[in-house]
């Protein structure tokens, strides 16, 4: 009994000063975004006059760098979301056809496109941006949701792969014998076992496209067809830049990754880790 | 409804043979039982039969068409698989009308044959449920009911008793062959269990190392044993083999340093190596006894009595009916059933 307290007494003493550092960026974005131009550096650790002025600025657009806030926030979104679907569709076909049908080579395609990742993204962005050029999909939303499917995929592939292989065969053969085609057997039955696998790795992919920057700064340039995250890089380009208007839009940039973490989290634990360990 | 036959099928999965020239005709309407050790290769011949593994070489036909080449779904059959295989996202009506889904029949139709199907196996009241709302027999029974609602030619059980429990296993043979004896479909049930085998079969095949070593009614395998093999196998308590002597001209086997007798014999050479076979509930205790013995164990089970006894360096069973006064360490006379005696030959193992 006492060994348990002293155990948890322990985790805690760990845990409050981890939970502080990684909560004070945050808190710190937070104050900013309350707080008036003039008082945004004063140091202090609550504003004297706190307001939201900010948000409604960047609401209406008021502001230089904030003009086109809804396109752009309209872009993350449709490319987030056109990435987590995308990844999806290709990961899920793709585990199917290696786990499930057992396809000749289809377990060297996949350790292939893993062995992409030996390559940091970085570098890949200049052949890519090459890519998208010949293709003329620069400044097109197509060309990132390209980019990023490409750079999920191979995960997705794998962590699929992984949770499909846990599926009992007999499964497979009972529907065989039931007399379901394999595209039968792919949307009656393992479809809608996936699910749970399916929603973390659709959550994964979407998330992956609206944090991205770098892709999204080289293959889009025109500031009604660029992400958020892109325009708030645009912020720091100036000498004089609003502090108070960036963290603000940062803030809110920052919401809908939360919301759909929150909603998703059941699924995100069982998910990411179900494909983790070979069982 | 139909009969099925194995032409000299045979299997390898790459270069290691698992059937050698597999034979075997299976009559409209009959139980067949698929028996033998594990890795005897019963499942692999089920599951050609089936059209989940492909047929090396030979061929399977159910009723004289040929069905090597056609797809499990075009073969007319159903299988009850160990696991039950149920699709766990579907509710057990919807597992049981899964196959007239796929088949697009009509919806009213599909309805009716489920809840005809959920009758016979007294499913009605968990059509709305989920497999993993059941209990280990009612899934059991809902994988019996996916297979009976398509009303297929064929039958096919892959060990579905293994995952129940004893009580429940012995209720559910019970269930299946009264279902065999209703619906008369012809059925091919593998097991390991050799009182499964025994209980529910009009035949048995029992198969060893790829190959079927006897095949034949439930009591002539018991009374006439092909070979050593099917003679351990079938029977429980097993038969008890003492290597020994054929002494044609005094009836007898001289094994252990005893006269074993024997009924009357037309084959088998005098002086020949035999090997004797008694089954446990043939030998008799005391009286004019040819051989004497020491209890071991005594296990009493009511009706009858099982002895542990040693001749010798040989341990025998020996069951008695009713109950039994033996105490371990005491020394008895056994007299076997000279009529119920098997003389095996000792190199080929066949029945003499």
């Amino acid at each position: 009994m006492k060994k348990k307290y002293l155990n948890e007494a322990f985790l805690l003493l760990m845990a409050v000063p981890i939970l502080l550092w990684s909560l004070l960026p945050i808190y710190h974005i937070f104050l900013f975004s309350i707080s008036s131009k003039d008082s945004a550096f004063s140091g202090a650790l609550w504003p004297k006059e706190p307001t939201l002025r900010n948000f409604g600025h960047i609401a209406k657009q008021e502001h230089f760098y904030l003009y086109h806030f809804w396109v752009q926030i309209w872009n993350s979104l449709w490319i987030a979301v056109a990435v987590g679907a995308l990844t999806l569709a290709v990961a899920s076909c793709a585990a199917f056809a290696i786990s499930r049908l057992k396809v000749r080579g289809g377990r060297t395609v996949m350790n292939l496109a893993l062995f992409t990742y030996f390559i940091p993204a970085a570098f890949l962005a200049i052949p890519m941006y090459k890519a998208m050029g010949n293709y003329g999909l620069l400044n097109n939303r197509w060309s990132l949701v390209l980019a990023m499917v490409t750079l999920a995929a191979p995960y997705a592939i794998w962590v699929l792969k992984q949770a499909s292989d846990k599926l009992p065969w007999e499964l497979d053969e009972a529907a065989r014998i039931d007399g379901a085609t394999p595209l039968q057997l792919f949307r009656l039955v393992y479809l809608p076992l996936m699910t749970p696998s399916m929603v973390a790795i659709g959550t994964y992919a979407l998330l992956l496209a609206w944090n991205e920057y770098l892709y999204g700064y080289l293959l889009l340039s025109h500031e009604r067809t660029i992400t958020l995250a892109v325009a708030l890089g645009h912020f720091i380009a100036a000498d004089d830049s609003p502090w108070e208007l960036l963290m603000a839009t940062g803030l809110v940039y920052a919401l809908p990754p939360a919301a759909i973490y929150y909603a998703f989290r059941r699924y995100m634990v069982s998910g990411l880790t179900s494909g983790a360990v070979k069982a | 409804m139909a009969s099925v036959s194995f032409s000299q099928v045979k299997k390898a999965f790459g270069a290691t043979p698992v059937l050698h020239g597999i034979s075997l005709d299976i009559s409209d309407g009959e139980f067949m039982v698929l028996v033998g050790p594990s890795g005897c290769g019963k499942s692999t011949l089920l599951r050609m039969l089936a059209g989940l593994e492909d047929i090396t070489a030979g061929s399977i036909s159910i009723d004289a068409r040929v069905v090597n080449d056609l797809d499990s779904k075009d073969r007319d059959i159903a299988m009850v698989f160990q696991s039950y295989a149920l699709y766990p996202h579907m509710t057990v009506g919807e597992n049981m009308g899964f196959s007239l889904k796929l088949r697009k029949d009509r919806k009213d139709i599909i309805e009716k044959r489920v809840a005809q199907a959920a009758k016979i196996l007294n499913l009605d009241p968990y059509l709305h449920r989920y497999p993993r709302e059941l209990s280990g027999g009612q899934r059991q029974r809902v994988a019996m009911g996916r297979a009976i609602v398509r009303d297929p030619k064929v039958f096919l059980f892959d060990e579905p008793l293994s995952n129940l429990d004893a009580k429940l296993r012995v209720a559910m043979r019970a269930e299946i062959k009264a279902l065999h004896q209703r619906l008369k479909t012809t059925t091919v049930y593998v097991t390991h269990d050799q009182v499964e085998a025994m209980t529910m079969a009009d035949r048995i095949a029992v198969m060893n190392d790829g190959r079927i070593e006897q095949l034949g009614e439930p009591l002539e395998l018991y009374d006439r044993p092909a070979n050593l093999f099917v003679a351990q196998f079938i029977g429980s308590p097993a038969m008890n083999v003492i290597d020994g002597v054929l002494r044609k001209s005094s009836s007898c086997v001289e094994a252990l340093g005893h006269r074993w007798p024997i009924g009357a014999l037309q084959r088998g050479s005098e002086g020949q190596a035999v090997r004797y076979g008694v089954r446990p509930e043939h030998i008799a205790i005391g009286g004019q006894g040819a051989v004497t013995a020491e209890v071991v164990v005594v296990e009493p089970m009511g009706a009858e009595t099982e002895l542990v006894v040693k001749v010798g360096d040989v341990t025998l069973v020996v069951t008695t009916h009713g109950r039994s006064d033996a105490k371990p360490g005491e020394a008895i006379a056994l007299a076997p059933d000279a009529a119920s005696v098997h003389l095996f030959d000792a190199a080929s193992g066949q029945r003499l």
